[in-house]
C-alpha cells in the first residue's frame, strides 16, 4: 500500500530524513516511533504529497505521489498534527467541503456524514461551530475529515496528542476499530499507545530508520534477551560473587552496579531466566537476598535509549521503590556473615543506610543519632552517597 | 473542477461568516452614496456622468479599489499556511491551481457583489424619472469587476509571500498604490523608459477610456484578464515554492 525507497529530503543543508526506507503492506497497521525532530512530520508530509522529497520514490496504492499526485492523494486520508479546521464552520458544514474537495456525490456524502460523526462520537455535535469545541473534539473532527472519502491508506499525525488521558482511550479505540479495515500509518512519541494499537512498530532517528519490527521482536533484538537483578549481601570478595555469577549457564555478561547501602547490586544479562541459578548461589553462600527480579526491557526503555543516541543494549533496570518511611525497623540491623566482614570504606562514624525518604536512594547519616520515625526529613541528610 | 467549486463556494462563505467583509461593504456602500449625491449635484444632473464617476472616474472609486482587495485577500493564504489549512488543502485531491483561483473567485465576486450597489443606484433613479443607459452602466460593472480582478491578484500574491496577514495587506496597498500612480509620475517626469512602462501597466486609462463609456472592447478585456491570469499564475507558483522551501 506504501513503498518508500531511499527517500531523502533536505532542508538547506540539513536532511531531514536520510536514504529512508520501508513498506506498509495492505491491512497493516504501523507505528512511526520517534522523538521530536526525528522526521516523522517530515516523511509524513511527503507521503501525502504535501512536500516533494529531495531523492527517492514513494508510492500510495500504487501511485507515485509526485507524479500522480491527485489519484495518489485521493486514496489517503490525512490528519495533520495540527488538526487544520475552519473555525467559522459547523462541523456538519466542514465534513461537507471535505466531501465536496474528494468530488463525493452528494447522496454518498449525507448518508457518509452522519456515519463518520456516529464513528468518531461527535453526532450530538453535528451542530456546533468548530471553533467552540474543545482540542479532543476537534481532534474528532480531524479524524472524521480523514475517513470520510474512505480512504485506502490513513496517515495520522499524533493523533492523540494534547488530548487527556480518557480521550486518548477513546481515540485508541477508534484506532484499533480502524485497524480492521484501513492500512494504517499513525505517529506519536507515546509509546504506550503504539504498543497498544500497532503491531509493527518502525522507530526513526535523526532521519534513519532505526528499527522496525514488531515490538516484541524489537525488544527482543535489541535489548539482546533478559536481566536478572540482583541485590544482595555477598561479603567482601565481590569479585568472587561476580565470577561465580558469571559461571551460571547462559549468562552473559554480569555486571557490578555497586552498593546500595550494605547490599551489592548485580545484574545479569541473559538469555533465559536465570533466577532459580542465582538463588541455589545465593543459598549455597548464604547471601541474605534483598531482590531478585527478572525483567525484560520495555519497548519504552529500547525507545529512549535509541533516542539518546546510545547502543541499544542493557536496559538498566530502575531500582524497585525505597520502602516507604515508618517501616525502618529492618534496615539498619542487617548483620553482615560473621566469616565475611563487611567492608566499610567510610570514616567509622558514619555508615550508609537507607534513607528513609522513598525518594532517595539511600543516605549517609551519624549512627551516633537515632533514627527518627516521626521526622523522616532530618534523617534524610543531604550528602548521598554518589552524588 | 470540483476542487475549484468546492474552495471558491468556501471561501465566499467563509467572507461572509466574519466582520471583515461585512464592515468593507457597509463603509463602502456609504461612501459610494454619499459621493454619488455630490457626483449628481456636481455634473448637474447628468445621470451618465454621474455613474461614471461612481465606477471609474472618480478619487474614491481607486482609494476603494486600494484598499478593499488587499483586505479581503490578506488572510486568503498567509493565515492558512500558519495555521496549517493550506496543508490541508494542499494534500487534498486537488491541484494547486483550483486551490489559488477558489480563494482568487471569491474575493473577485465579493468586488462584483461591491461593485453591483450601482444597480441599486441606476433603478432609483430610473424610478425618479431619469433616462437610465443600462448599456452603460453594465460594461461600467464589468469593467469596474475586471480592474478590481486585477487587485486581487495583486493582494492574493502578497498573500502567498508571506505569513503575516497585515504585512501582506500592507505591501498589496503600496503595489497597488504604485501602479495607480505611476502614469501620474510617468507624466510628471517624462523619462522614456517609465513611459514606455507606463504603457504596458496603465491600469486607470485602460478603465476609463471605453468600459465607462459603454463599449466592451477586447483590447480592454485582455489588457486585464492577462495581467490577473499573470498574478494568478504567479501565485500558484509561489503557493507550490512553499512546498519545497
Amino acid at each position: 500500500m506504501i513503498s518508500v525507497s531511499h527517500l531523502t529530503r533536505r532542508f538547506g543543508s540539513f536532511a531531514a530524513l536520510d536514504d529512508i526506507s520501508f513498506e506498509v503492506n495492505k491491512g497493516e497497521v504501523v507505528g512511526f516511533l520517534g522523538p521530536n525532530g526525528a522526521g516523522k512530520t517530515t516523511t509524513m508530509r511527503i507521503l501525502t504529497g504535501y512536500l516533494p522529497a529531495t531523492s527517492g520514490a514513494v508510492a500510495v496504492a500504487g501511485f507515485d505521489v509526485l507524479r500522480q499526485s491527485l489519484e495518489a492523494r485521493r486514496r489517503i486520508g490525512y490528519l495533520p498534527e495540527s488538526v487544520p479546521l475552519y473555525r467559522e464552520l459547523r462541523v456538519e458544514e466542514m465534513l461537507a467541503f471535505q466531501a465536496r474537495l474528494h468530488s463525493l456525490e452528494r447522496g454518498e456524502a449525507r448518508r457518509r456524514i452522519p456515519a463518520v460523526l456516529e464513528r468518531v462520537g461527535l453526532l450530538d455535535r453535528s451542530r456546533d461551530l468548530v471553533g467552540t469545541l474543545s482540542r479532543g473534539m476537534r481532534q474528532r473532527v480531524g479524524l472524521a475529515l480523514a475517513l470520510l472519502p474512505e480512504p485506502e491508506v490513513l496517515i495520522l499525525d499524533e493523533p492523540t496528542s494534547g488530548l487527556d488521558p480518557l480521550q486518548r482511550l477513546e481515540v485508541r479505540a477508534i484506532l484499533r476499530e480502524l485497524a480492521q479495515k484501513h492500512t494504517v500509518l499513525l505517529s506519536s512519541h507515546i509509546l504506550p499507545e503504539i504498543e497498544a494499537v500497532c503491531p509493527r512498530v518502525i522507530i526513526v532517528h535523526k532521519g534513519r530508520i532505526a528499527a522496525d519490527g514488531t515490538p516484541t521482536q524489537l525488544v527482543q533484538q535489541l535489548s539482546g534477551g533478559a536481566f536478572v537483578r540482583l541485590e544482595a549481601l555477598v561479603g567482601a570478595d565481590v569479585e568472587a560473587a561476580k565470577r561465580m555469577l558469571g559461571g551460571i549457564e547462559g549468562v552473559r555478561v554480569v555486571r557490578d552496579l555497586g552498593r546500595r547501602g550494605v547490599h551489592h547490586e548485580f545484574e545479569l544479562e541473559a538469555a533465559v531466566d536465570v533466577r532459580e541459578d542465582v538463588g541455589a548461589i545465593a543459598k549455597l553462600k548464604g547471601w541474605a537476598l534483598r531482590e531478585l527480579s527478572y525483567r525484560v526491557p520495555s519497548l519504552e526503555q529500547i525507545f529512549a535509549r535509541i533516542a539518546l543516541g546510545e547502543e541499544p543494549q542493557a536496559a538498566r533496570s530502575e531500582p524497585v521503590a525505597q520502602p516507604p518511611a515508618g517501616t525502618v525497623s529492618p534496615m539498619p540491623s542487617v548483620v553482615p556473615p560473621a566469616s565475611n566482614a563487611l567492608p566499610v570504606s567510610q570514616p567509622a562514624a558514619t555508615r550508609q543506610i537507607y534513607s528513609l525518604n522513598p525518594f532517595d536512594r539511600g543516605a549517609s547519616r551519624d549512627l551516633s543519632a537515632p533514627v527518627n520515625v516521626d521526622a523522616p526529613a532530618k534523617v534524610d541528610a543531604p550528602q548521598r552517597p554518589n552524588a | 473542477m470540483n476542487g475549484f467549486t468546492a474552495i471558491y463556494r468556501r471561501e465566499l462563505v467563509g467572507l461572509f461568516l466574519g466582520p471583515l467583509a461585512w464592515t468593507l461593504l457597509c463603509i463602502a456602500l456609504a461612501l459610494q452614496g454619499v459621493m454619488l449625491l455630490f457626483y449628481l449635484v456636481g455634473a448637474q444632473g447628468d445621470v451618465d456622468i454621474a455613474l461614471r464617476f461612481l465606477l471609474g472616474d472618480s478619487f474614491v472609486f481607486w482609494v476603494l479599489c486600494a484598499l478593499v482587495p488587499p483586505l479581503l485577500t490578506m488572510r486568503m493564504l498567509s493565515e492558512e499556511s500558519r495555521s496549517g489549512l493550506l496543508e490541508y488543502l494542499l494534500t487534498a485531491p486537488v491541484t494547486d491551481l483550483a486551490v489559488v483561483c477558489g480563494k482568487f473567485g471569491a474575493a473577485l465576486s465579493f468586488m462584483a457583489i461591491l461593485w453591483a450597489s450601482v444597480f441599486a443606484y441606476a433603478l432609483v433613479l430610473a424610478a425618479c424619472g431619469a433616462g437610465i443607459d443600462w448599456g452603460i452602466v453594465c460594461s461600467s460593472w464589468i469593467g469596474a469587476t475586471l480592474c478590481s480582478g486585477l487587485f486581487c491578484g495583486i493582494g492574493l500574491l502578497m498573500s502567498s509571500l508571506t505569513t503575516l496577514p497585515v504585512l501582506s495587506a500592507f505591501a498589496a496597498v503600496i503595489a497597488n498604490l504604485v501602479l495607480m500612480l505611476l502614469p501620474l509620475v510617468a507624466r510628471l517626469v517624462d523619462w522614456p523608459i517609465l513611459t514606455g512602462l507606463v504603457k504596458w501597466i496603465d491600469i486607470s486609462s485602460n478603465l476609463t477610456s471605453a468600459f465607462l463609456y459603454g463599449v466592451l472592447d477586447s483590447a480592454y478585456v485582455v489588457f486585464f484578464v492577462s495581467w490577473t491570469a499573470l498574478l494568478v499564475f504567479l501565485t500558484t507558483r509561489s503557493v507550490e515554492a512553499r512546498r519545497w522551501s
